[in-house]
């Protein structure tokens, strides 16, 4: 007996009852024979798994393999799902705008796949309706904690439901449960047997390999995706192809363009750009080091035609030289970032804008806190505890603080209603993270306008990666200004 | 553990070799590792980012040192340490308090150019002394609560120079198995140790008999499905349990990404044994669970008695992911062979678990021996036929055991 593999057992009869089980992120069917499966399920699905003399597959699967045995009347010993009804104790849903009445539909035909809308556009009020009408176990992931705890505020507000939190040290599992993806990452094989509904607020966080997994780890027969941009060739890059986003969300089931609702939904906005030039001290240390990673870079493209910037990053596991211009390189970035005239611009802007409230955003924490040092402003980190982050960010919006500094944890849908001014000192230059930052200050408020400032170092990469961010089409329009030199600055 | 970020390795023919400090190679970190102790040591008070710098200064010292070893061993440090959090509440109170008061005089300006402008100098002096503090300490003191600004408060001293090596070469392994997909292990001894960790990890096994012992494959649930490193973590968390058994060699598989291939992803190995000179942070198990089982393999020796010889946990007797390590096996030199488990105490709980097990080996002869007790009726146990028990006093006599064995095996 003490031979290795259970041996597939054959079923006499494969009518015999389905015994369903859920086991860390996949579900178990019984010893059924090979044709049997393949008869019943087609190839493909169920995997036989002699480490314990049972069929597998990803939890995802489970609404599929319900309707399979239910369609050809098997009696089933379902012991996977461990779900409930929700009862809400109220529910205060303001009326929906024509387009968010259209995106609930459109999620309502399969009950699952993708809503695409802008920031600002009211993402999670469409949610939230589901979530309503739907009444079912519900898991929310978000990107991050602020969001968690966002959606938590939301869903207490809207359905007088105080739902559990699992992420930032917290582990509370409740029907109606909100995380973060990190979090969801660890313990979606343990509770994907729990949730009917999986919300992921920005839905592209899901790209990538882990994330993906862990999404197949669930049986939630009902998905939706929330997101303001989708672009699946640039998702499906990041995971190297690998993700088969039917399986573990849907398709676009609805997208709302931003020049749909611009002006109209959301504030006319503008975008500013303004260039500082570094100071001789900043100028003279950003060159040398120039020079040495572009040396570095030329020399190895002579060795190696092919050589990118991503090899550099590899070869500094096992070179000292690698090492040495990648330090270079965060150097520079650091200068560009930290320059010391940026600050004089933004003393310029707060002038320019008496009793306006502002957010500024940063490429790093320590330009954050250096803002924040230098004006005494509120600096939002992700190390600010939940109690801290909610004084910053209703005195924000109440006006017990003229501006705030963040660095990435504000990037994505973080409510600040009323905000027409936003101040970008320095910061990636992808697209999405543009549109997010955008959508911060998007929002209507009377015929006010909205304008966004980008303050950017003069002939230094940060100028490329301006560029880059406003070949977004929330972009166009930008215009260039410099602002006037301040009296006594040199 | 390290994180990725952290990792440092070389490829070589497929093979994965993640950076290692040998006393040979790299003698100076000896001396290096020495300093840095010290420099925690006699950073009690310091602040995490200036025991860092510190770090850094000292891992200069060799130009070839790569950034992420320096990380690496501020982490490991770090984990020898235990910092003061300060208060976060009250920092984030004196935050609250600084920013309200500012707020009426924003912005704070260079140079104010109006009656209704206000300096950043004279603003900020004024808000300190409103605190009772000057400017230069409530500027230390508004981000106290930050990781980098945390005190060294503890370092403990386990944390010998050489150890803190060791512990380098066993995170740089562990992180490199984060990739993998899947963990083999020929082992000839230690077989329940090594599974008892896997199980403790999560990861799930297939065993096959050897010529020289068992191979363990350990993957998790979902890797039927498809090549997956989502138990990568579970398998790093293996390691510092397999370095404490011995007799063993390891082979972990596993994908990479590599962005300038064609392919997306390439198969590497990871190849380890207990000889590789990791040297376990965990201690190694003690050899017998009881003293009736290490008393009974003292008195019974190396010799062969009425034709038996017995060996140290000779067998794995599993079926599904359900594993039975005897304590012994009896082995005759004519093949026959008869596992025997020693129970040292028990409570009617404990062997009622026990004869569960047995019962998933019904066709497989096992003899149990178990402590005499009026309290339970062993008779009344419905036992496979092929389950025989033998109850003893103290100590485990060798005749009645071999007078057993001569029983079962008779046809």
């Amino acid at each position: 007996m003490a031979n290795g593999d259970v041996d597939r057992m054959a079923k006499s009869s494969d009518r015999g009852l389905a015994n369903l089980d859920y086991d860390s992120g996949t579900l178990l069917l019984d010893a059924w024979t090979e044709t049997a499966i393949q008869r019943i399920f087609g190839q493909g699905i169920w995997v036989w798994d002699s480490r314990v003399g049972r069929w597998r597959t990803d939890a995802c699967n489970y609404r599929l393999v319900r309707d399979v045995l239910a369609t050809r009347n098997y009696g089933t010993i379902d012991r996977v799902p461990q779900w409930q009804t929700v009862n809400w104790s109220k529910i205060e849903i303001p009326p929906l705008r024509p387009e968010q009445q259209k995106a609930v539909d459109a999620w309502q035909q399969t009950r699952r796949g993708i809503v695409v809308m802008p920031t600002g556009t009211g993402k999670t009020e469409v949610a939230i309706q589901l979530m309503a009408s739907g009444r079912c176990s519900t898991l929310v992931i978000a990107p991050v904690r602020d969001l968690m705890y966002q959606w938590h505020r939301r869903i207490l507000r809207a359905l007088g439901y105080d739902a559990g939190i699992l992420g930032d040290n917290r582990f509370s599992v409740k029907p109606i449960t909100v995380t973060t993806y990190a979090s969801a990452c660890i313990h979606l094989a343990e509770l994907g047997n729990r949730f009917q509904l999986l919300v992921f607020d920005e839905c592209h966080h899901l790209a990538g390999p882990l994330r993906s997994d862990a999404a197949r780890c669930s049986i939630a027969s009902d998905r939706l995706g929330l997101t303001a941009t989708w672009n699946p060739d640039v998702v499906n890059t990041k995971t190297a192809g690998a993700v088969r986003w039917d399986d573990i969300l849907g398709q676009v089931v609805y997208e709302l363009e931003i020049h749909d609702v611009r002006g109209r939904t959301l504030a006319e906005y503008e975008v500013v750009r303004i260039p500082v030039a570094l100071s001789d001290l900043e100028r003279n240390r950003y060159d040398q080091l120039s020079e040495h990673v572009s040396d570095y870079v030329l020399q190895r493209r002579t060795d190696d035609p092919g050589f990118r910037w991503q090899d550099l990053c590899a070869e500094t596991q096992s070179s000292q030289v690698a090492s040495r211009i990648l330090r270079a390189f965060r150097e520079k970035q650091a200068i560009e970032e930290r320059a010391e005239e940026k600050l004089r611009v933004l003393e310029d802007l707060f002038r320019l804008h008496p009793g306006e409230r502002m957010i500024i955003f940063t490429g790093s924490n320590a330009m954050a806190r250096e803002v924040s040092l230098r004006f005494l402003i509120p600096c939002l980190l992700s190390h600010c505890g939940k109690r801290e982050r909610l004084d910053y960010l209703e005195g924000l919006r109440d006006g017990v603080y003229p501006a705030i500094v963040a660095n990435q944890v504000l990037d994505e849908g973080v409510d600040l209603p009323e905000l027409k001014i936003a101040v970008i000192l320095g910061g990636k230059g992808s697209t999405r993270q543009a549109k997010q930052r955008l959508g911060r200050i998007l929002r209507r408020q009377g015929e006010a306008k909205a304008i966004l400032y980008e303050v950017v170092t003069s002939n230094t990469r940060e100028v490329e990666r301006s560029r880059k961010r406003r070949k977004n089409d929330a972009y166009e329009g930008t215009r260039h200004r410099k602002v006037r030199k301040r009296p006594g600055a040199s | 553990m390290l994180t990725r970020e952290l990792a440092i390795a070389r490829f070589e023919n497929g093979l994965v070799l993640p950076d290692r400090l040998t006393r040979i190679k790299d003698q100076a970190y000896v001396e290096y590792a020495q300093q840095l102790c010290e420099v925690y040591r006699n950073g009690i008070g310091w602040t995490r980012k200036s025991l860092h710098q510190a770090v850094q200064r000292v891992l200069e010292q060799d130009p070839e040192c790569p950034v992420r070893r320096i990380g690496a061993f501020c982490k490991l440090l770090d984990e020898w340490s235990q910092f003061d959090r300060g208060n976060p509440r009250k920092t984030a109170e004196l935050r609250r308090a600084v920013f309200r008061r500012a707020a009426s005089f924003h912005p704070l300006v260079e140079v104010a150019e109006s009656i209704l402008e206000h300096a950043e100098k004279a603003t900020k002096g004024t808000i300190a002394s409103e605190l009772g503090t000057e400017w230069l300490q409530l500027k230390e003191d508004l981000f106290a609560d930050l990781i980098e600004n945390h005190r060294l408060k503890t370092f403990d001293e386990h944390g010998s120079p050489l150890e803190l090596l060791a512990r380098y070469n066993v995170a740089q392994t562990q992180v490199a198995l984060l990739d993998s997909v899947r963990m083999v292990i020929d082992a000839t001894a230690e077989w329940k140790t090594i599974l008892r960790y896997a199980k403790l990890a999560g990861l799930m096994h297939r065993i096959l008999k050897t010529e020289t012992g068992y191979r363990f494959d350990l993957q998790g649930p979902a890797s039927v499905l498809r090549r997956t490193h989502r138990y990568g973590v579970a398998m790093a968390r293996f390691l510092p349990g397999l370095l404490s058994c011995r007799g063993w060699t390891m082979t972990a598989f596993m994908k990479r990404k590599a962005a300038r291939f064609a392919r997306p992803e390439f198969d590497l190995r990871l190849e380890l044994s207990d000889r590789s000179g990791l040297v376990s942070p965990v201690q190694p198990p003690e050899d017998f669970d009881s003293n009736v089982e290490s008393q009974f393999a003292s008195d019974w020796g190396d010799e062969s008695r009425g034709g038996w010889r017995l060996v140290r946990e000779g067998t794995v007797l599993h079926v599904g992911q359900r594993a039975f390590f005897p304590d012994f096996l009896l082995e005759r030199s004519d093949g026959e062979s008869i596992p025997l488990e020693i129970l040292g105490f028990w409570t009617p709980e404990y062997l009622r678990s026990k004869v569960e097990t047995l019962r998933l080996f019904p066709q497989h002869p096992i003899l149990l021996a178990i402590p005499k007790s009026t309290r339970v009726d062993l008779e009344g146990i419905a036992w496979s036929p092929n389950h025989r028990w033998i109850e003893y006093t103290n100590k485990l006599e060798i005749g009645p055991v071999l007078a057993l064995l001569e029983e079962m095996t008779k046809r």
